[in-house]
């Protein structure tokens, strides 16, 4: 049956198809996930409950999913403008961890006067994040080192680093566990009142907007999107190709480390060996299904927060192991990549 | 056995009364509602050699396409030597006796010819090793008189040694009705020559060819029968070509007649663009370029002619910057550019057609408007740096499509849409702006059908009697006699002679050509 059809790739596809596949490549995956939990032992009639009601609809789950979605925001959307030049950043952690160093360092060396504590935090770690990603830009534009390679080595370099400080001069001799005191209050983003959600909501969101007129309306956008889809060509017709790249490179390792500034000053208070790990996979499944688009950037961001939130609950009430939990996000996330695969693609069988 | 291999091994030449080898009927297609074939009617006999000609994007490849099995029709009817059938896919179409060599070549890069072959025969085959199908390749490639050698790896073959492969296979898998794709498109006049003859003698043997080609030269002189598409219906179908003028063919592609015009009116201006031995190492895959001299003036056509691949590639790329030369001077409105980058250049007034649109001149996944806009968009001809003015770019775009006149073109399109011809449009309507002083056109009409042909060179003949100065490199010797001043030619990365149109002979020509190895 199958050898006598084939692929054909839609010349546009429209937007409702578009919308159509994708949401049924959602249902797919959350109807094979609930099988699987209620495999693992979760009653059929708690899932609508953990999934969507604790992620979206109470106002403690939906704090909390906002409050994760929240660095998620800012990896996805330093994958997503590293991804527009055709920069493979697999550094996105090591970055995150030197911009939660930095931010750490103001906060407990208290450098500043109190009120400058979280901007200058917020400078230095976006200098520090682009400064670890500026390396691995200058060994390929220099000596064609291969991006993939020496951004994902620098990632291990950032996290020994940080287990350095963590185990050396930084740590809390007050805690039996590796990690620094608490941040004073001027180091950490004011609480909005509502669960966990702190300030730093304003600093992702007006990122978030940053980015998008960046990239969408600006010359340096267009620039970039030219070097991204053919790069001889931008050259040709003489684009700063060099210039272009190199500053999109940098905001991406600059996101990154704003999103280790965002998680210590906002959610721990304080440096720990947790904050960075898994940010690399979440921040290029961001960026792959919002195809680089800040807007849609957000809008993963946020639904990938909601899986988290599920997540934890899932494990908490009913001792979901985290294999399981991991198992499910794969599932669901692999069911919407199938569904973008055909919205571009349609099956044709011959009459 | 299938039913069509029944059916031909059962046929007796071209005796009056044999079915025809493929006839089509009524034949619909259409892509996203967009009609690509309309009641389109093709007869082929046994024993010869059909033209299919037309405009780019008048269907001919969507024709053929239906008949092997690539797509399937929306409406009509086929039979393969009176039986009916309709392939469903190329695999069905040549166990059917109908075989397909297409534009873009269907062999696996890192296999070697037997490997190819194999790959092809498929599981149902007796064929079992890649000795035995080497054996078969060499026996085929003798029998036919078409030299192949079994053994080489496609990556490493030239164009027109892939095309024999890609053939030989075809022939292999059991073809007797063989459609090529505008197969010269990609060939030198030579290796073209080499080809039709074959084709013409594959015919004679009792197979029958169908050959898609712009060039009326090679219809005349080679096929037995002609048909004619336009706006994806044939409004002629299967006339002799005997008896069929040019001018006629010309009228019935376009549907109307165009005037062919002569080189631009010159007024021997000053040197504008002057390189003095320019050098360039060769690498693994290309020619150097070797103390390279020359003098283009203003309101002047200098014609470079050659066979492609003795460094106009490098030539090109020098020029519009995108190598950096060894050494030597290239001297533009007084001031050396050898270092400039592709942007001071431009600065300069130097614009580049290249010979590959899609390589370097534009970006396929941005939008019309977009590509339109990649050269000013830095020159702030769409607000500054900080707000782009998308709009304007798009009004833009729109009085370039108005006034380039580019079918099927709206700003929002993406580039990857356009069929060449009007592809180059796009192209030109950016480069040749007021600013321009010397072109640089490598083969711009290269797979251009008539109409666009004639839309480039008219184009260009203007740039020209308004004052600029024209390099233009083409391995097309027609294009080059009927738009240059002076003509050189280049052979092994040089210039290896120079002379007035005027005086150019065939002799002079052939004599430089041919001390290429
Ligand atoms: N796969 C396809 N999808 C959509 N449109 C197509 C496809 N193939 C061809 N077309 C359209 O069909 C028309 C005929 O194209 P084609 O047969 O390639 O022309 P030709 O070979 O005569 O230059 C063109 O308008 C082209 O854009
Ligand atoms: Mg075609």
């Amino acid at each position: 049956m199958l050898d006598a059809a084939f692929l054909v790739r839609r010349q546009q596809p429209g937007l409702l198809l578009s919308a159509l596949s994708y949401t049924g490549g959602l249902a797919f995956g959350l109807a094979v996930s609930a099988m699987l939990l209620v495999q693992a032992g979760v009653p059929a009639s708690a899932l609508v409950d953990e999934f969507l009601v604790a992620a979206f609809l109470t106002s403690d789950g939906l704090s909390q999913t906002v409050t994760a979605a929240l660095p998620l925001i800012l990896v996805g959307l330093a994958s997503a403008v590293a991804t527009r030049v055709r920069f493979w950043n697999i550094g996105v952690e090591g970055q995150l961890w030197l911009g939660a160093v930095a931010a750490t360092w103001v906060a407990l060396h208290e450098i500043g006067p109190e009120s400058m504590r979280l901007p200058l935090a917020f400078v230095l770690a976006a200098l520090a994040g682009s400064g670890w990603i500026a390396i691995s830009l200058v060994l390929k534009q220099r000596w064609g080192v291969n991006e993939v390679i020496s951004s994902l080595l620098l990632g291990s370099v950032a996290f020994l680093l940080v287990q350095h400080l963590l185990f050396g001069i930084w740590r809390d001799p007050a805690n039996s566990f590796p990690v620094t005191a608490a941040f004073p209050p001027a180091s950490r983003f004011s609480a909005l009142g509502w669960g966990q959600l702190h300030a730093g909501l304003f600093v992702a969101a007006l990122i978030a907007l940053a980015v998008w007129f960046l990239l969408e309306r600006t010359r340096a956008g267009f620039y970039a999107d030219a070097v991204g889809l053919n790069r001889q060509a931008a050259l040709a017709t003489g684009l700063p190709v060099r210039r272009t790249l190199a500053g999109l490179v940098l905001l991406s390792g600059a996101l990154s480390g704003l999103a280790g500034m965002v998680i210590v000053s906002g959610t721990e208070h304080r440096l720990n060996q947790a904050v960075g790990n898994g940010y690399l996979f979440s921040a290029i499944v961001i960026a792959y299904l919002a195809r680089a688009k800040p807007f849609w950037v957000v809008v993963v961001a946020l639904a990938l927060g909601a899986v988290f939130t599920a997540g934890n609950v899932l494990k908490v009430f009913y001792g979901v192991s985290e294999g399981m939990i991991v198992l499910v996000q794969g599932t669901v996330l692999i069911s919407i990549l199938m569904a973008q695969f055909f919205s571009t693609y349609s099956l044709n069988r011959p009459s | 056995m299938t039913a069509a291999q029944k059916a031909i091994a059962g046929r007796a030449g071209s005796l009056p009364g044999t079915p025809p080898a493929l006839d089509m009927q009524g034949v619909g297609k259409a892509f996203d509602g967009k009609p690509a074939l309309e009641d389109a009617a093709f007869t082929l006999e046994w024993g010869e050699v059909h033209a299919i000609v037309g405009e780019n994007g008048a269907g001919k490849s969507t024709l053929m396409n239906v008949a092997t099995g690539v797509y399937a029709a929306d409406s009509g009817h086929q039979a393969i030597n009176g039986a009916a059938i309709a392939p469903r896919n190329p695999t069905e179409a040549t166990a059917g006796g109908l075989g397909m060599v297409h534009q873009h070549f269907r062999l696996v890069e890192s296999f070697t010819v037997a490997e190819n072959v194999l790959l092809g025969l498929g599981k149902k085959s007796r064929v079992r090793s890649v000795s035995e199908a080497a054996a078969l390749v060499m026996a085929k490639s003798a029998e036919i008189g078409l030299p192949v050698d079994p053994h080489r790896v496609i990556a490493d073959l030239s164009i027109a040694d892939r095309q024999r492969a890609e053939i030989v296979k075809v022939l292999l898998l059991g073809a007797r009705i063989l459609v090529l794709d505008e197969p010269t498109a990609v060939l030198t006049d030579e290796e073209a020559r080499a080809l039709l003859d074959f084709v013409r003698r594959l015919a004679r043997q009792g197979n029958a060819v169908v050959l898609i080609t712009h060039k009326f030269r090679e219809v005349a002189a080679f096929c037995d029968r002609i048909t004619i598409m336009r706006h994806g219906k044939t409004v002629l179908s299967g006339a002799q070509v005997e008896g069929i003028s040019e001018e006629e063919v010309a009228r019935l592609i376009v549907g109307e007649t165009l005037a062919t015009g002569g080189r631009p009116a010159s007024r021997h201006g000053a040197v504008r663009l002057s390189i003095k031995a320019l050098s360039l190492p060769a690498r693994a895959h290309g020619q150097g370029l070797h103390a390279l001299d020359l003098d283009l003036r203003e309101a002047e056509v200098l014609g470079i002619a050659g066979v492609g691949g003795n460094g106009q590639e490098e030539l090109v790329a020098c020029l519009g910057g995108l190598q950096r030369p060894a050494s030597g001077q290239i001297i533009l409105g007084g001031r050396d550019i050898l270092t400039a980058t592709p942007q001071e250049r431009r600065h300069a007034g130097l614009r580049v057609i290249p010979s590959d649109r899609f390589a370097t001149g534009m970006i396929r996944e941005l939008s019309i408007a977009d590509n339109m806009a990649l050269t000013s968009v830095s020159e702030g001809a769409f607000g500054g740096p900080l707000y782009l003015r998308r709009d304007r770019m798009r009004k833009r775009a729109e009085t370039m499509i108005d006034a380039f006149d580019i079918r099927g073109a709206t700003p929002e399109r993406s580039a990857a849409l356009l069929s060449g011809g009007n592809a180059q449009k796009v192209l030109l309507s950016r480069e040749l702006d007021p600013g321009m002083k010397v072109l640089v056109a490598h083969s711009p009409s290269r797979g251009l059908d008539m109409k666009a042909t004639h839309f480039v060179r008219t184009a260009i003949r203007q740039a020209v009697e308004n004052g600029a100065a024209c390099l233009l490199i083409s391995e097309d010797l027609q294009e080059v006699l009927s738009l240059s001043h002076r003509v050189a030619v280049m052979n092994r990365g040089t210039i290896v002679g120079c002379r007035a149109a005027d005086d150019v002979t065939p002799e002079w020509i052939g004599a430089l050509l041919a001390g290429h190895a």
